[in-house]
């Protein structure tokens, strides 16, 4: 136990190592200076394989915050049109029983998209567009009609606050690709904090390490990211060399620790970093085709597609999971959802699918899964006259490459898209299924908590499967 | 070590390990798993009866050691052979579970895994029972001291625990470490501090045969001892300033007045087992009856009772359904229960809300009964808000004299602000009036100028709409030459709209035009002050894209920028400016045109531009009017609206900079000027957030089904933990209760019952601490989970030894400092941290302790010590939190001119979500519940804040103009700066080969700077920089 514990502690995700097929790719460009690989050979060796075999080597999470309707976006309930206006006969859990009103018809139209013929709502055009690509599941639940509960269930498996988040579990199990960037990064909404704000990230008890780093847009995406004004290169150059004087002084007498060795790494690593990072988000550089697929042309898709391009980035340069997020939650379509739901889609349609698409023409779909969805649903009735309320029984969320299958739709609702009545997908198994297809099993990616190996899936309690029917093989 | 002890560490290690192998192999063999699918299978059906709580028939079927000991019928499984198994006999003759037969999927569950050969057992358990014998929950029993081969290694008792292990493993002491090793390690352990200079040549040069334990007295003695060791208490105890549990993590103004209450106490090294009971029943030790006048000698044990005011607590943002709300009371007892068990009890009690704990002898009764002792403070039907629980403890002219303090500093800050108007007023670039409203004159109403509707829209914007020059809410009106705007608190978007219509796109690149207004103080400010520009079609029905440009102003700072607000296609468009909207301050923004259709939208506080902009397109910014928003308690006063352009020839933009830069300047100026009146705030005084029962009548506690507030079950009586209690200290606090209390004395009662002489609780009470205090002095605890002492916890490594320390800690009345002195003056303390191979062959986690455990200092004392050696450190004591903010990076820091922003880290302020940045880099924990063990990382962004972070560049600039002063002074030369600079980072002279390194940086460094006159400056902070960077100083030998 306490040996585990020591070596997790020493464990360093900076420093890990990887196996993934990107691997190489990243790292050759990244990590010239042969002493620095030696170096950290030591370190890197501990880190954990994959249990299994991969079929994704990294994440982008699309996150909607509120909870997306999925009646009037993936889920075509003609009953629902067809009762509008009628007192909804039957038992709904409600969250604001005082406002509940009759059923409510979505004001959208639906129709069959791309050679799956997979039905989606007129206000998501763009997702339509590369809908063949997609894994769309409508069967998905949850446990709590509580958005901060669900964000920490969708996030991290517990209804509680600060459990590792997903990104934390995958970043502990897998480790990092390139040396010079956080492996889970997380990009904030310009915007705002998200509701539950820094706690959508935590590493909750696993080591600090294993925490979001959140990226801002602009000029300081990190703290301490850019030399003190006064300090010119040539002089930080010199002071780097003489701080590893002084420490390669120091190590003499402690010569296995690898502590002491990591730490002068990363002044160098650190000092990398200062052009890595901005290079990474620098997005100057992306041709002006890719910059009109993304509608950076559109002041109204402009930051979400910024994002998404640096995402893309992000993955590219060996980052394992990316999560962007929106201020506060806008998907909370309590009043107004028809409104609001069109000027969500206005603002995210097109990057998400945009994001898709350029993923795919540069080959890195098949590596990647894409994830798009929120923490729950939303009620078949009004709530007021033009709203809907949550629904923890039934959202609808998509998947995307990383080996999720292509022109696929699973699971399926009652008439009224209330309650996911067959090929249920809990939140528990939407993480199994996630950890499986990065290589990792969700059994036995675990760490010492309360006195017992807590996970991600909790699978005593949870019951969390594996669903493999979203999978290719 | 007994073999009892042996085995059962070979069983903590199974429980934590091994498993994940089984699995492995289960999954081969088609086998079902033990964890996966058996524990789980026989936890639901079985560990009711035959479980840690009950144990029927001493079996226990909750753990693995339990199904492979069996019970007092035998064994329970014979690996490979349902048929032979007692488990399987009973359960396929359906006679277990009585009543209740398995189903036959799974019955068939558990012969598949017994005839698969039972994977997953341990090879060998001891032949006790689980159950109170477990080694932790044993009451204290004096045990001969081991006997050792090598007795000269040995200085004290704790030597003699040590060193048998040590032996028996071939190994032994390292020799002891240098004295300036020894008094470095020493001062950062007791104090957090290294050792300054002279204290160093003190102890280097004193040759009395104590001159070490000399130096260890000095130190516990020192106040700094207080701070050091009362943030270790308050991490376990869970302090915090602020609320947690929702994303806003409101503040918590007057905790830290239990954090002083801490600091002082450990200082005074007060009883241990009095620093609890004060803590659980510190209002009920007064004698202080719920609704009385608080008496001087109160303050102290209400303060102390605040402990159990440190859970998260939510319920003064709370604002979902009832069932919500409910719930989140419930939150607060149940972060308070498992503060308590963490950090006193050493047992994860959160398990047992839901059910009975599956790996501890703590029922889901015994919870609710613990519960059921706090319930009469925190009752759910009778709630108290954190911000309604605030109490006065001072006198009326304490009061009076306090508020004419506060008047002062605040009309001396109102005084400077109004200065810094009137300047920015007579500064204020010229511009051409376009619209103009002051409100004034005789009978003067707001209809011909305002409207609630927008140009061209036919309705009011809005239901109800707003009442022009009306006090009804939502409304308008001309109230004292100002305008009030009256929310009705309902949501909905409503605007009141200037009637005069205006172009918002200057004609010429560099040309602006910008609206503004007076923001008056009265009353509570806004959360949110919303104001438009461009408004048209507000009411949305003719579908034209652009317009509407909402601003946000926010209380804390800057505003955000919503376009084409509201409607279907709203969108956010970031936020501008950095100043928050307070009253007596004129705000507004400035659109200025950038060319190619571009138009920059900027905050214009005071007059003056501010960073932070948005850029739009001319199609967002249609002719429109200004006006005002109305949501969501939105109610202010403003005064003098004013939109104006610049002046034709403001088109090049390079006066416009400059000008921009003085008033950048000013503004820092009245910063600087207002946080230098702030400093002479006096502290609040004569308030403390209270804890205490609301009556002495019992309320109706009760049991909650499934740890559902929604399925209450059985009522609780308020009693302790049964596996904890005794003959001489009963579990039903008989003995502990007192009548005729004005309250129900239960927390007294749980008090008393934790601390009872003689008692295996208080015995437990020992060991968790101790062992805690272990964890501090070297890094790992003798149980490596300091917050879980039981089943499920880590195995102890000496566990004689903890229960030697913890007879030492009754025998000197619970003194603290009487353990540390026990550890800090043992041969196993004194040693040096240097490896060799022997030692890491045989024990390379040095769980034997045959080094003394090298390791990085953690994240207060690195950032204290940077302020000590740069002769910073600000020693003042107590007091409110220094606040931290979020700079331009998104680095959460101190201002350097705020007050106190020198002061020691435990002074700083605690926001669980928002951890200072250099104490977050370093590990630092941000509390959710509490905090007993901190992880150690190592990670590059630790490196960007040592070369990067003002924080260190300006320690370094202080050290370096320190250095300089003292060496001045004496006329020293260059290695005398060295050797200066060495003994104030390290607390030690430079080696040679260090002395070598550093001339030659110094002599080379200043041609990096060639052309600046502070080159030499340059160099030595540089140099100061590097060795407040350097392992030498962040690691402790």
């Amino acid at each position: 136990m306490k040996s585990d514990f020591q070596f997790s502690q020493n464990r360093r995700a900076f420093l890990g190592g990887t196996t993934g097929a990107i691997g190489a790719m990243a790292l050759s460009s990244l990590l010239q200076q042969e002493s620095l690989q030696a170096a950290s050979a030591a370190v890197r060796s501990k880190t954990r394989q994959p249990h299994g075999t991969p079929t994704a080597d990294s994440v982008i999470c699309l996150f909607q915050h509120g909870g997306p309707s999925q009646m009037d976006l993936f889920d075509h309930k003609p009953e629902l049109t067809r009762h509008h206006g009628r007192r909804y006969e039957g038992d709904l859990e409600i969250h604001f029983p005082n406002q509940a009103g009759n059923v409510l018809g979505s004001p959208f139209r639906f129709q069959p998209h791309g050679q799956s013929g997979i039905e989606l709502s007129e206000v998501l055009p763009w997702t339509a567009g590369i809908v063949d690509e997609l894994t769309v599941v409508r069967s998905v639940t949850t446990e709590s009609v509580d958005h901060e509960s669900a964000l920490r269930l969708i996030h991290s498996g517990k209804f509680q606050a600060s459990y590792p988040t997903w990104g934390s579990w995958i970043n502990y199990g897998l480790g990092t690709v390139n040396q010079n960037l956080p492996a889970y990064v997380v990009l904030t909404d310009p915007a705002g904090m998200p509701v539950d704000n820094v706690r959508n990230w935590t590493s909750g008890w696993l080591p600090a390490e294993y925490q979001g780093t959140p990226f801002r847009s602009g000029d300081s995406p990190v703290p301490n990211l850019r030399t003190p004004k006064d300090v010119t290169e040539g002089a930080r150059e010199k002071q780097l060399e003489f701080l590893r004087q002084l420490n390669t002084v120091y190590s003499e007498q402690y010569a296995d620790n690898e502590e002491l060795q990591a730490r002068i790494i990363d002044f160098e690593l650190a000092a990398r970093m200062q052009s890595t990072v901005p290079e990474a988000l620098d997005i100057s550089q992306e041709t002006e085709a890719t910059r009109k697929l993304y509608g950076l042309d559109n002041p109204m898709t402009a930051e979400y597609g910024t994002r998404c391009i640096i995402a893309r980035r992000l993955i590219e340069r060996g980052v394992r999971f990316v999560q962007l997020f929106l201020a506060g939650q806008p998907w909370d379509t309590h009043s107004r959802n028809a409104e609001s739901l069109r000027a969500n889609c206005a603002r995210i349609d097109q990057p998400s699918a945009a994001l898709v698409q350029d993923l795919k023409q540069r080959g890195l779909l098949d590596r990647t899964i894409v994830m798009w969805g929120g923490e729950f649903g939303r009620l078949p009735i009004s709530q007021g006259t033009d709203g809907r309320d949550h629904n923890r029984h039934a959202s609808s969320i998509w998947l995307a490459g990383g080996g999720f299958r292509q022109g696929f739709s699973y699971g399926h609702t009652d008439d009224f898209g209330y309650k996911a009545v067959e090929d249920i997908v809990t939140v528990h198994d939407l993480h199994a299924t996630l950890l499986h297809a990065m290589g990792l099993d969700h059994l036995r990616l675990t760490y010492p908590h309360d006195g017992r190996e807590g996970s991600l899936t909790d699978v005593a309690i949870t019951k969390a499967e594996v669903v493999r029917a979203l999978l290719k093989s | 070590m007994s073999a009892g002890f042996r085995l059962l560490m070979v069983l903590a290690t199974f429980a934590a390990g091994v498993v994940s192998e089984s699995k492995l192999h289960a999954d081969e063999a088609g086998t079902p798993d033990l964890l996966r699918d058996v524990l789980p299978l026989l936890k639901n059906r079985c560990v009711r009866c035959h479980g840690p709580a009950k144990m029927e028939g001493r079996l226990h079927l909750g753990l693995p050691q339990g199904i492979r000991r069996g019970g007092e019928n035998g064994e329970a499984v014979v690996a490979g052979h349902a048929d032979l198994s007692l488990l399987w006999k009973r359960v396929v003759a359906d006679e277990m579970p009585e009543d209740a037969p398995l189903p036959p999927e799974e019955k068939a569950i558990l012969k598949r895994w017994i005839d698969g050969g039972a994977p997953g057992l341990p090879a060998e358990v001891s032949a006790e029972p689980e159950g109170e014998e477990h080694w932790a929950f044993q009451e204290l029993k004096p045990e001969p001291l081991p006997a050792v081969k090598d007795a000269s290694a040995a200085r004290n008792a704790v030597d003699l625990f040590v060193l048998s292990r040590l032996e028996a493993a071939g190994l032994s002491f390292n020799p002891e470490a240098s004295r300036n090793t020894l008094i470095r390690r020493v001062s950062l352990d007791l104090t957090g501090l290294p050792p300054a200079p002279e204290e160093v040549d003190l102890y280097v040069n004193d040759e009395a045969p104590d001159a070490y334990e000399k130096m260890v007295e000095r130190y516990l003695n020192s106040p700094r001892y207080g701070e050091r060791w009362g943030k270790y208490w308050l991490d376990a105890a869970g302090y915090a300033d602020s609320n947690g549990y929702f994303g806003a993590d409101t503040d918590r103004p007057y905790a830290w007045r239990f954090r002083d209450f801490v600091i002082r106490s450990i200082s005074a090294d007060k009883p241990w087992d009095q620093f609890i009971r004060e803590q659980i029943a510190g209002d009920e030790l007064a004698g202080f009856a719920p609704g009385s006048q608080v008496k001087p000698e109160m303050v102290e044990l209400l303060e102390a009772a605040h402990f159990m005011r440190n859970s998260p607590d939510g319920t003064d943002s709370s604002d979902g359904n009832p069932d919500e709300v409910r719930a989140d009371k419930y939150a607060v007892l149940e972060g308070s229960l498992q503060i308590m068990g963490s950090s006193m009890l050493g047992v994860t009690v959160q398990c047992a809300r839901c059910h009975d704990h599956k790996f501890e002898p703590f029922t889901q009764r015994d919870y609710y009964s613990l519960q059921a002792v706090i319930y009469p403070a925190f009752n759910v039907d009778e709630w108290v808000k954190p911000k309604e629980r605030v109490i006065s403890t001072a006198t009326a002219e304490e009061e009076a004299a306090h508020a004419e303090k506060v008047r002062l500093v605040d009309a001396e800050i109102a005084a400077k602000r109004k200065e810094f108007a009137e300047w920015a007023k007579q500064h204020r670039e010229p511009g051409v009036v376009l619209m103009s409203d002051d409100f004034d004159g005789e009978g003067r109403t707001l209809t011909p100028l305002w409207s609630n509707t927008v140009a061209g829209d036919e309705a009011p914007a809005g239901t109800p709409a707003i009442q022009v020059d009306s006090s009804a809410a939502p409304g308008a009106e001309i109230r004292n030459g100002q305008l009030h705007l009256i929310e009705s608190g309902g949501t909905g978007d409503r605007v009141l709209s200037a009637r005069q219509t205006i172009d918002w796109t200057p004609d010429v690149s560099g040309a602006w035009i910008q609206a503004t207004f007076d923001l008056i103080a009265e009353g509570t400010p806004a959360p949110y002050v919303g104001y438009f520009i461009a408004l048209r079609d507000f009411n949305d029905a003719k579908k034209l894209s652009g317009g509407n440009v909402l601003f946000d102003g926010n209380a804390t700072g800057g505003a955000a920028v919503q376009v084409d607000y509201p409607g279907q296609d709203a969108g956010s468009v970031g936020r501008i400016g950095q100043s928050g909207y307070t009253p007596g301050r004129n705000y507004g923004v400035r659109v200025t045109n950038m060319g190619n259709d571009r138009f920059q939208i900027v905050q214009v506080v005071d007059g003056l531009v501010e960073e932070g902009s948005v850029t739009v397109s001319g199609k967002d910014l249609p002719d429109g009017g200004f006006g005002f928003e109305y949501c969501c308690g939105r109610s202010f006063v403003v005064d003098n609206v004013l939109v104006e352009s610049s002046l034709p020839e403001t088109q090049q933009d390079d006066p416009q900079k400059a000008l921009a830069a003085v008033h950048v300047e000013k503004r820092k100026e009245l910063a600087e000027a207002v946080k230098a009146i702030e400093a002479k705030r006096p502290q609040p005084i004569g308030k403390l957030a209270l804890v205490g029962d609301l009556s002495a009548k019992p309320p109706d506690v009760r049991l909650l089904t499934r740890g559902s507030y929604k399925t209450p079950g059985e009522p609780v009586e308020s009693a302790a933990p049964a596996f904890l209690s005794e003959t001489i200290n009963q579990s039903d606090f008989s003995q502990h209760l007192r009548s005729g209390m004005s309250t129900t004395g239960r927390r007294l009662a749980l008090a008393g019952w934790l601390t009872q002489p003689g008692s295996r609780a208080s015995a437990l009470l020992a060991k968790v601490s101790i062992n805690r205090w272990w964890a501090h002095h070297l890094g790992t605890g003798i149980v490596a989970t300091p917050d879980n002492l039981g089943y499920s916890g880590s195995a102890p490594t000496h566990p004689e030894l903890l229960n030697y320390l913890a007879l030492q800690l009754m025998e000197h009345q619970w003194s603290a400092r009487a353990i540390h002195r026990l550890i800090l003056t043992s041969a196993m303390y004194r040693q040096s941290a240097a490896a060799h191979a022997e030692g890491e062959r045989r024990d390379p986690q040095n769980q034997l302790l045959w080094r003394y455990p090298m390791r990085r200092l953690d994240a207060e004392a690195i950032r204290d010590s940077m302020l000590l050696a740069s002769g910073e450190l600000d020693q003042q004591m107590y007091g409110p939190y220094v606040p931290s903010e979020r700079n331009s990076e998104g680095d959460v820091v101190i201002s350097e001119s705020t007050a106190g922003a020198k002061k020691r880290s435990i002074y700083l302020q605690q926001r669980r979500t928002q951890v200072t940045g250099i104490l977050d880099a370093f590990d630092a924990p941000s509390i959710v519940f509490n905090c007993t063990v901190r992880n150690s990382t190592t990670v590059p962004l630790q490196s960007l804040k040592l070369l990067n972070s003002d924080f260190v560049r300006l320690r370094a600039t202080a050290m370096a103009g320190l250095l300089k002063k003292q060496i001045t002074d004496k006329s020293g030369s260059i290695n005398d700066v060295i050797s200066l600079a060495f003994r104030r980072a390290l607390s030690r002279p430079p080696s040679d080969k260090e002395i070598a390194v550093s001339k030659e940086f110094l002599s080379a460094q200043p041609a990096q700077y060639a052309n600046r006159e502070n080159a030499a400056e340059l160099a030595m902070i540089d140099f100061c920089q590097m060795l407040l960077a350097s392992n030498a100083f962040l690691y402790v030998e």
